[in-house]
């Protein structure tokens, strides 16, 4: 072990990952631009962004895979002037990870628990008891060449836990899973980062799946972060910047789609925007300043009650994660 | 899938892996190789080479075409030629098939120096030439029929043979290490096969200009061709064949030395001049 490393003290729920205003450049291209945020440990930061917003050059940066064009990080307290050091407490997923064919999982792990230091027999058993958590104890002697792509991203999250390390990057780890392995790769990393004490980077463009695990967001486009801080921090820094909170959306029975357009309609201060097929329609209310939006939503539901409409579903616009998405990235492209 | 996650008392990755990162990779390439059955399908080839010029050497030895010495000298010299074109060939893609198949992210994300990996790779690479040449030995033994020259010969054959193929091998870690795309540095690996056949085809007149001296010097596969033809067939004493060895030396060690002093530290996930290398200051990656 490093001298310096016995000395690294560690609070729990202290920073575990600093970014300062990191800025990567390709040649004239501008990948990153004044990336700065703090994960502390035992928490899920979603890195989210649409294609080509610079969410894997910044995981590659943050791993040491990239030099950062300016700018600097620490993992654990240790600078990004020490990339070895920083590998060392970091465990890494990236996006499209390869396997060799002619290996079984554990000899996989063991290979890598071996090049973290570990010896052979225990690389070997930390492999067996990571392939357990993952759910793949009972392959774990099968070639991966063998595997499903499910599995290949269980046997790529037990790699990158082979270190037991401080914070764990994962780069689109629920891409190309069915609805079921998605829900099971996300609620096996909430469970890394909780009982771990690990903190989570977790790049997805799954929202609404990162929004039931994630507890701070960073929202990146363009190479640069549009919006940062806890899910509730960054819905309410959406609300404040638009109007999307004033829109609600409906679902009435699909043959009663006019009947409740027409109550609404008849408001003063609401009138449909939207309406499909399925029942859904998109309500615009009070568009006025200053005016109570709360207030203004129950008189929409108070109006289709009266009306003798049943309602089938409900939802504020911009309630969610993915609306706050779609706004922040539109405004910034804009 | 199990959701639980057992808390661990974590250390912290030792500083030294209890194996050098190199043998640890080298094993692990071994596997690929051998098992993945690259190395054999190579070695079949080999096999089939070398039988069919043994067996031509054979035939015109009946003719009384070729003295033994000669077969001696050409069947060392093509086992020269096929091995090193095997090492030659699995270097080409070491690094840059890895990058292809996204397995090298997650070496270079190992606390484990740049060099060390590469070094580990090329040792891989260099792995099917000893079991070649031995492959080779009874052939040479049956066509020399008891000539005096079979074990020396056999013997500098071992170390011509290694120099040469240590030598290809490090050009084509280089060019693996510099491209991105396997079929792109297969192809440049095999130019370089090519061009290393040419001095022999070149017109006498040439060869015999010290233009043409210096490409052969400068050819290891050349310059020990001439020192088996000299030595084993001329029957030149070794002091007069030295400095046949010398330029192929020196190539060598400058192979090397860019290999694994300027290129392998700057080992990236990008080939060619797009580095990507996460080299601290400090050299620390080495």
């Amino acid at each position: 072990m490093h001298p310096a490393d016995r000395g690294v003290d560690r609070t729990a729920g202290g920073p575990i990952l600093v970014a300062h205003d990191i800025h990567r450049s390709y040649g004239t291209r501008r990948a990153l631009r004044s990336l700065s945020f703090t994960l502390a440990s035992g928490r899920v930061l979603g890195f989210l962004g649409p294609n080509g917003a610079g969410k894997t050059t910044a995981i590659r940066v943050l791993t040491t895979v990239l030099q950062p064009t300016s700018g600097r990080f620490e993992v654990d307290g240790i600078g990004s002037e020490e990339p070895i050091r920083i590998r060392r407490r970091i465990g890494v997923l990236p996006e499209g990870l390869g396997f060799p064919r002619h290996t079984s999982g554990v000899e996989y792990l063991t290979y890598f628990g071996q090049l973290y230091g570990r010896r052979q027999a225990d690389a070997r058993a930390a492999a067996r008891g990571l392939l357990d958590t993952v759910g793949m104890s009972a392959r774990g002697d099968s070639l991966i060449e063998t595997y499903s792509h499910g599995m290949r991203q269980r046997l790529g999250i037990a790699r990158a836990l082979i270190n037991d390390p401080r914070v764990v990057f994962l780069d689109e780890p629920t891409l190309g899973l069915d609805p079921r392995g998605q829900q099971d790769l996300l609620a096996m990393i909430k469970g890394i980062a909780r009982e771990r004490d690990t903190g989570v980077v977790l790049s997805s463009h799954l929202l609404s799946e990162i929004e039931g695990i994630c507890d701070d967001v960073v929202i990146m486009n363009q190479g640069q972060i549009v919006a940062k801080g806890s899910v509730d921090e960054v819905l309410g820094q959406a609300g404040a910047s638009g109007p999307i909170d004033r829109t609600v959306r409906v679902r009435v029975p699909a043959d009663r789609v006019d009947a409740a357009a027409a109550a609404i309609d008849a408001m003063p201060d609401a009138n449909v925007s939207e309406r499909d097929p399925r029942g859904w329609l998109s309500v615009q209310v009070d568009a006025g300043e200053g005016s109570d939006v709360d207030a203004a939503r129950n008189r929409v539901l108070e109006a289709l009650i009266a009306a003798g409409l049943p309602i089938l579903g409900f939802e504020v616009a911009g309630g969610r994660l993915q609306d706050v998405f779609l706004q922040l990235t539109a405004e910034a492209i804009a | 899938m199990t959701t639980a996650v057992a808390p661990v008392d974590r250390p912290v990755a030792a500083d030294r892996p209890d194996r050098p990162v190199w043998w640890l990779v080298f094993r692990q390439e071994l596997e690929e190789l051998w098992v993945g059955g690259k190395a054999l399908n190579l070695l079949i080839l080999f096999g089939i080479l070398i039988s069919i010029t043994a067996f031509l050497l054979a035939t015109n030895n009946e003719l009384s075409l070729t003295p033994p010495r000669s077969m001696i000298v050409v069947m060392i010299h093509t086992a020269m030629t096929f091995g090193l074109f095997i090492g030659l060939v699995i270097a080409s893609e070491s690094i840059s098939g890895e990058r292809e198949r996204a397995t090298l992210e997650p070496l270079l994300l190992a606390p484990a120096g740049r060099r060390q990996i590469v070094f580990g790779k090329f040792l891989a690479a260099l792995s099917p030439w000893p079991i070649a040449y031995l492959y080779t030995v009874p052939y040479v033994i049956t066509l020399a029929q008891g000539d005096l020259a079979l074990w020396p010969a056999v013997a500098w054959g071992a170390v011509l043979g290694t120099m040469t193929t240590v030598a290809f091998t490090g050009l084509g870690m280089l060019v693996s290490l510099w491209s991105t795309s396997s079929r792109t540095s297969l192809f440049v690996g095999l130019l370089i096969y090519i061009l290393a056949q040419l001095p022999p085809q070149l017109p006498g007149e040439f060869l015999t200009s010290p233009a043409g001296a210096l490409v052969q010097a400068l050819d290891p596969l050349e310059a020990v061709r001439q020192f088996l033809i000299q030595g084993f067939i001329e029957v030149k004493v070794v002091d007069q064949l030295w400095p046949l060895l010398y330029a192929p030396i020196v190539v060598t060690l400058a192979i090397l030395a860019v290999l694994f002093l300027y290129a392998a530290p700057r080992l990236g996930l990008e080939g060619g001049s797009g580095r990507s290398v996460a080299r601290a200051s400090g050299g620390s990656e080495g």
